[in-house]
């Protein structure tokens, strides 16, 4: 049923900026410890309070704006978003209606097919964030109490045009958007800790035609898995509408993480937006805009170059390193550690990452750090342990705060390199297996392997085998 | 219900800087400005009972200069209009100024009325930071004084730029009324479109005015602003939205009066705000709701006449120095406004410096007119504030040189 449709997906992304303060006051713009902590007249919006509008913050959304290939406008303007709700405390939101911060831009991709493919982004303004609502009983009573700690954070709506087509594309897009700026600096984007929120725009039409049909928009997404789900589950849902021959009715939808649906919220809001008097416009000059972008730290792209040139190591190799900036750091850390650069790739792609993936950890959870990883690579390298075994150590590492070298003793993995021992080894097993010795003798060299494979066997994994081999052709000669 | 104009009065004011340039000035502000530990309620219900955490900068900087802040007098509901004449009976009970906030021609009509003088000045010249505010882009803390002489030291005070108000011009040269220019007028502006509104006895009036000034050397010229006619529209569609927006933070959250016995948080709301507001305000705020959740275009087209407007003044002041208009028509007072038109018909002469952000200053004495005094309003291009007192001064020496 679905083939004969084709989805048409736009998504709103809100990123919080990580400036030390708020939008405009002085408040920390951090979690408080308390609810109302970091509040002052101007976030609590009090009578005869004005906003102001904080450098930093322009220069951290501007950052991000860079980050995303948008093009910063000289002139941008606030508005007044109308609605009456108790987390607003002024009866309007200040954000960029009329006038956006930047505009167009794009975030590079990979599709289903891994070609290469490119979505644009409409505009991206600022906007302040507004209180929490907590909902508590008190005896019998329900109490609404707001925390302000939130109130007026800075955050950057990022607006797509419709280009995103599948869940995939939508999960893609919002993976190589957190990476481009994350790599900014300006902001944390972690969906799990409410700093980047989506809402996804989904209308359905026909294949091959260039219908804009009514979309619905769902909330409350809150990983990138989810912001799939919820686009796959509410394209199912409009195809099946659409073959009843039912209308689909513009409204917002809530996705519900434990039953893997969607459910209706309200009608779409649309307040009127007002240019906000009391925040002065603001005007940027060509020349203050070249400064940011001479600003920007160094990019995915600039950074896979930089580790081709500078370590030696394959394109592609480079490519997968620099992705996030945290793997990227990861790795040059590990290098600055001793670590050979391919060793360290080999490791990282290999290993770590598809054990973060499994476990679902960031990389700064992980117990492994670089100085950590460093030593069991060179303990790798100085032969003290076969490959296999450091396989196994660093399964221990990623559970055990003990270094490499105290797991190997503990677990007796280390490699026995000591010749003595070895060569009884090898006349051992020479004795126990006459036949294979025969047949080596005979020619038939997979006998080799055979009495390798028995050594390596009975010496649990701890022979060194590059020795033995040495050592059989030796004596079987 | 305290009795006098005064619904604070100061009776422990802090020991003032005698060698301040103020040391010595009385002055009188409105609720809605904010003194520290002062009830700060704007005479609105809204705000019942709220105390300001901060003084406002231009308190702060009027206690610096030694000038004694005596009280607060009665306003209207959060400065919508005038309601009485708390301002002109704290002056005649010995105060030397009274800050009003002039969002319509407040000021200016007050000082008509009262025989005063009315200065409000350049829009943005003077710090919002503390003032409670209604209608942002077309309001100014103005000063209503006895004397013209009082006027340029306390804007001298009171005016100028402040780091902590935002919304100020960053780049703008201040006017300095301390050592201003020493201008005599040449030329005086007589706005075609305005002229036509004045009955007979209004432009009698007008007109002997202005022959008393170009008998002394003035020359006096008639230019025409094409959208003044528009400035009425301009600023109620303008206005009634900024007002709807400010007053959108009183809903009996946080402070000021909350409406009991409701069960959920949006019947609180609904209940707060039908009960706090007065009905003449509410329907300003229901034509500003309108206008932004309703017909947003008709605030575009406000906006962009305004513009207009600005632009037309501009030129306007290429070749003039000063505008002359009366400050009032006879017979209309703000006091009996009953609706929102009403109130519009008794500011229609001042709301013009309003719109334009331009200074205006309303002169007693000169516009008699069936026994009543229209007030004589000049006003100058932006940020000429200094020069505009002086013409002012000039025109006064001519006032009592005849007389």
């Amino acid at each position: 049923m679905m083939t004969q449709y084709e989805a048409v997906i736009g998504l709103e992304i809100h990123v919080q900026l990580n400036s030390p303060t708020k939008m405009f006051c002085d408040c920390p713009n951090a979690p408080g410890h308390h609810p109302n902590a970091h509040t002052c007249p101007i976030c609590l919006w009090m009578p005869g309070a004005v906003p102001q509008f904080s450098q930093t913050v322009l220069e951290h959304a501007v950052t991000v704006c860079l980050a995303l290939n948008a093009e910063i406008q000289e002139f941008s303007r606030f508005d007044q978003k109308v609605y009456y709700y108790p987390d607003l405390p002024k009866g309007f939101q200040l954000s960029q209606h009329h006038h956006p911060l930047s505009r167009h831009g794009w975030v590079d991709i990979l599709d289903e097919a891994g070609k290469p493919k490119r979505l644009r982004l409409h505009h991206i303004h600022m906007e302040e964030d507004v209180a929490k609502l907590v909902h508590e009983t008190e005896g019998h009573t329900k109490i609404s109490l707001v925390d302000f700690n939130r109130a007026g954070a800075p955050l950057v709506e990022i607006v797509t045009e419709p280009d995103i087509r599948t869940p995939f594309e939508a999960m893609e897009f919002l993976r190589c958007l957190r990476a481009q700026i994350r790599y900014s600096g300006a902001a944390e984007c972690s969906m799990e800790n409410g700093t980047m929120r989506c809402d996804a725009n989904i209308s359905l039409r026909r294949a091959g035609t260039d219908e804009m049909n009514t979309k619905v928009e769902v909330k409350n997404m809150n990983s990138v898995r989810a912001v799939g789900n919820a686009i796959a589950y509410e394209m199912t849902r409009q195809a099946e509408l659409l073959e009843q021959g039912k209308p689909i009715v513009l409204h917002t939808r809530l996705w519900d993480p434990d039953k893997n649906i969607t459910t209706p919220m309200r009608g779409k809001f649309s307040g009127p937006c007002v240019p906000d008097p009391g925040v002065p416009p603001i005007e940027l000059t060509q020349d203050w805009i070249a400064g940011m972008k001479t600003r920007l730290p160094e990019m995915p792209e600039q950074k896979r170059e930089r580790f081709v040139r500078q370590y030696g190591i394959k394109d592609d190799e480079a490519v997968l390193i620099s992705a996030e900036i945290e793997t990227a750091e990861y790795f040059e850390d590990l290098v600055r550690q001793g670590a050979t650069p391919r060793t360290g790739v080999q490791w990282i792609t290999a290993r770590l990452l598809p054990v973060l993936k499994e476990r679902n950890q960031a990389m700064a959870q992980c117990r492994i750090t670089p100085r950590r990883l460093a030593e069991l690579l060179a303990l790798t390298e100085r032969e003290e342990i076969s490959q296999n075994a450091a396989r196994e150590v660093f399964a221990f590492m990623l559970d055990s705060d003990q270094s490499a070298a105290e797991l190997i003793e503990k677990h007796g993995l280390k490699q026995i390199g000591d010749t003595q021992a070895l060569e009884s080894m090898v006349e051992d097993i020479m004795a126990a297996h006459p036949d294979a010795v025969a047949d080596f003798r005979n020619g038939k060299n997979q006998a080799l392997s055979f009495l390798i494979g028995q050594i390596m066997r009975s010496s649990q994994g701890k022979a060194n085998p590059k020795v033995i081999k040495e050592l059989l052709a030796e004596k079987m000669k | 219900m305290m009795e006098g104009p005064f619904v604070f009065r100061n009776t422990q004011p802090p020991p003032v800087n005698a060698a301040g340039v103020l040391a010595g000035c009385k002055i009188c502000i409105q609720p809605n400005l904010s003194v520290r530990g002062w009830v700060t309620d704007a005479c609105s219900h809204a705000l019942k009972g709220f105390i300001a955490m901060e003084d406002a900068t231009v308190i702060e900087r009027l206690q610096k200069s030694g000038a004694s802040i005596v009280g607060s007098c009665r306003m209207s509901e959060l400065g919508f209009g005038i309601k009485g004449d708390a301002s002109a009976q704290a002056l005649a009970e010995g105060c030397d100024a009274v800050l009003v906030t002039d969002a319509f021609g407040e000021s200016r009509i007050l000082a008509a009325q009262n025989g005063l003088f009315g200065f409000k000045p350049s829009h943005g010249i003077c710090s919002r930071r503390g003032l409670i505010g209604l209608i942002p882009s077309m309001e100014s803390l103005a000063v209503l004084t006895r004397s013209a002489d009082t006027i340029a030291s306390i804007l001298d005070v009171i005016c100028g730029a402040d780091p902590e108000d935002f919304s100020m011009p960053q780049d703008e040269v201040m006017p300095s009324f301390n050592n201003p220019p020493s201008s005599e007028v040449a030329t005086i502006g007589i706005i075609q479109e305005a002229l036509e509104m004045l009955n007979e006895t209004e432009a009698a009036a007008f007109n002997e005015a202005l022959r008393e000034i170009e008998r002394q050397g003035a020359e006096i010229r008639k230019i025409s602003l094409p959208s003044f006619k528009l400035r009425r529209q301009v600023h109620q569609v303008v206005g009634a939205v900024e007002a709807s927006s400010s007053a959108g933070k009183y809903d009996g959250v946080r402070y000021g009066y909350r409406a009991p016995g409701t069960s959920n948080w949006n019947e609180m709301y609904l209940k707060t705000r039908a009960e706090c507001f007065g009905t003449l305000l509410k329907s300003y705020l229901f034509q500003g709701a309108y206008f932004q959740f309703k017909d947003y275009e008709a605030f575009v087209d406000a906006s962009r006449i305004r513009h207009r407007l600005v632009e037309e003044t501009r030129v306007a002041f290429e070749s003039v120095d000063v505008l002359a208009l009366p400050t009032r028509r006879a017979g209309k007072s703000a006091e009996d406004a009953q609706s929102v038109q009403d109130l519009y018909n008794a500011f229609e002469m001042t709301l013009f410096a309003n719109v334009v952000g331009v200074p205006a200053v309303s002169l007693p004495g000169f516009l008699q007119c069936e026994s009543q005094d229209l007030g004589l309003q000049l006003l100058s291009p932006r940020l000429k504030d200094a020069d505009l007192l002086q013409y002012a001064a000039s025109i006064l020496n001519i006032q009592k040189g005849t007389r």
